[in-house]
């Protein structure tokens, strides 16, 4: 077996001291889809934040084993897109920790633009490229984010609801490029979703919290895959 | 049945604000008073506005040339004022700066402010000499007073989503400040900017008065010789129609930039 990216090792969180979870003890392995689903509320959020390690957690503790930390890269579910700024420039958002401030002052390296522009296109946004993000409709903004995310060349890809504005082909078009683009260079991709439909359909582990559940979770091996 | 609020729940800040300024106005009308004299006031005003007709366009040429002078005073310092501005208001932006720098970029704008741009103007002339490069020199001055607050403000407000998100993603400080902080910013910036050329042009027709260039010294000639009130009035007209076009543009590319920004809201 291949060494995980990331684990977890008896990790508690809480919001606003409301317990969510407990006794989490889960690795996150390369080639791997682990969707995260459960009902609002239920700190999806809160969980892949603290995976990013943007909160600290309360009890246990998250293992980054990632030679790099922006080899982990989250598409939020806000979003949190330059408004003023084209689609492409919030794309090529993502490339700026590869870059100096004054090798991207006046513009991108060509080598950028270019993968920019072909993240654009396979996620159906050619024509947008040069519009501002703030006339984009939201299934769009969102492509956007997760375009910008992509940029980064993240193993450990954390995405936040990445489809719960587009419609269910275009949302599985879009879960089969990311899935497609983060394990095909051995990476982990950590979802969470609403859809159990795209759930079967792709995830390889589900991690279901649930409050019913003493621990708050259950989790799930959806391997072999029934469809293909 | 509807919670009775304390009658003085209503008096928030912006409340009381109001009722001192309404307060200071009213009580500020009895000092308000003529010269006590018994003049005919409409009888005045008439005669005097009837030298203004019609306006004499004999001087068409002239009034142009100043006119086109005015413009360009107003471009340059306008530029000058948004480059030296941008720098400035970082250093006064709460969201931005570090305390220590803060309070004195602040303090600076303040006294900026304070000086009447026809005041920049006479320092200016005294200074490098009656020409308009003194112009120049006045309002950009007078200008940085208040887009530097401007700007500051606008960075202030704007929404930092984006740069936190850069940041996260690997971007450094600076790099997060100019694809994540400023897209948000410009369309403001830009609007700000172009309210400040409008009002450039005008503060730019008036400081001539004191010889700092433009249609000013035009106005203070035919205000001072007689019988040249019809000129004077063809100059006012003309500033008329600029200031006018100037406010239609601006009111355009400020409302695309508004539809622009509002987007498509789902």
């Amino acid at each position: 077996m291949s060494t995980a990216l990331l684990t977890t090792q008896e990790l508690g969180i809480t919001i606003n001291d409301r317990p969510i979870l407990k006794s989490l003890n889960l690795s996150f392995n390369p080639g791997t889809f682990v969707a995260i689903t459960g009902p609002s509320g239920s700190g999806k959020t809160t969980l892949l934040r603290t995976l990013a390690g943007e909160l600290e957690p309360v009890e246990g503790k998250v293992v980054n084993y990632l030679d790099c930390p922006t080899r982990l890269a989250m598409i939020f579910q806000d979003l949190k897109l330059g408004d003023g700024a084209t689609a492409l420039t919030n794309v090529l958002g993502g490339s700026l920790g590869r870059h100096s401030f004054l090798s991207t002052l006046f513009r991108f390296p060509a080598q950028e633009q270019e993968k920019a522009h072909r993240l654009l296109a396979k996620f159906g946004l050619s024509g947008k490229s040069n519009q501002w993000t703030s006339t984009l409709s939201r299934g769009e903004k969102q492509r956007v984010a997760a375009c910008r995310t992509l940029l980064t060349q993240p193993q450990l890809l954390l995405a936040d609801e990445p489809v719960s504005s587009l419609d269910p082909a275009l949302a599985e078009e879009i879960l089969t490029n990311l899935s497609n683009s983060i394990l095909k260079q051995n990476g982990c991709l950590v979802c969470a979703l609403h859809n159990d439909e795209q759930v079967t359909k792709f995830a390889d582990l589900v991690l279901r919290l649930d409050p019913s559940d003493p621990n708050g979770w259950m989790l799930e091996d959806l391997k072999p895959k029934e469809v293909g | 049945m509807k919670p009775e609020l304390p009658w003085h729940s209503r008096f928030d800040l912006l409340g009381i604000t109001f009722l001192i300024f309404l307060l200071g106005a009213l009580g500020a009308l009895p000092s308000i008073e003529g010269s006590g004299r018994d003049l005919d006031y409409w009888g005045n005003l008439s005669r005097f506005t009837s030298q203004f007709f019609p306006p004499d366009w004999s001087i068409l040429n002239r009034t142009l040339e100043g006119l086109l002078e005015t413009v360009q005073i107003a471009l340059v310092s306008t530029l000058l004022s948004i480059v030296i501005s941008i720098v400035l208001s970082v250093g006064a932006a709460r969201t931005i700066a570090p305390v220590w720098l803060l309070w004195p970029t602040r303090m600076i704008l303040n006294v900026i402010r304070t000086i009447p741009s026809l005041l920049w103007a006479l320092l200016a002339v005294v200074i490098v000499g009656s020409n308009p490069l003194a112009g120049v020199i006045a309002l950009t001055f007078y200008s940085v007073g208040y887009l530097a607050k401007f700007f500051s403000e606008t960075f202030e407000a704007a929404d930092t989503d984006a740069q936190q998100a850069l940041r996260s993603l690997g971007a450094s400080p600076l790099q997060a400040f100019q694809f994540g902080l400023w897209p948000n910013a410009r369309p403001i910036i830009w609007s700000h900017c172009l309210w400040m050329l409008e009002y450039n042009v005008r503060s730019a027709s008036i400081i001539g008065y004191v010889g700092a260039g433009g249609i000013g010294l035009h106005l203070k000639l035919y205000a001072e010789s007689a019988d040249s009130w019809n000129k004077f009035s063809l100059v006012l007209l003309f500033i008329l129609l600029i200031v006018t076009v100037l406010d239609f543009t601006g009111e355009k590319i400020r409302k695309s930039i508004r539809d622009k920004l509002e987007g498509q809201k789902i």
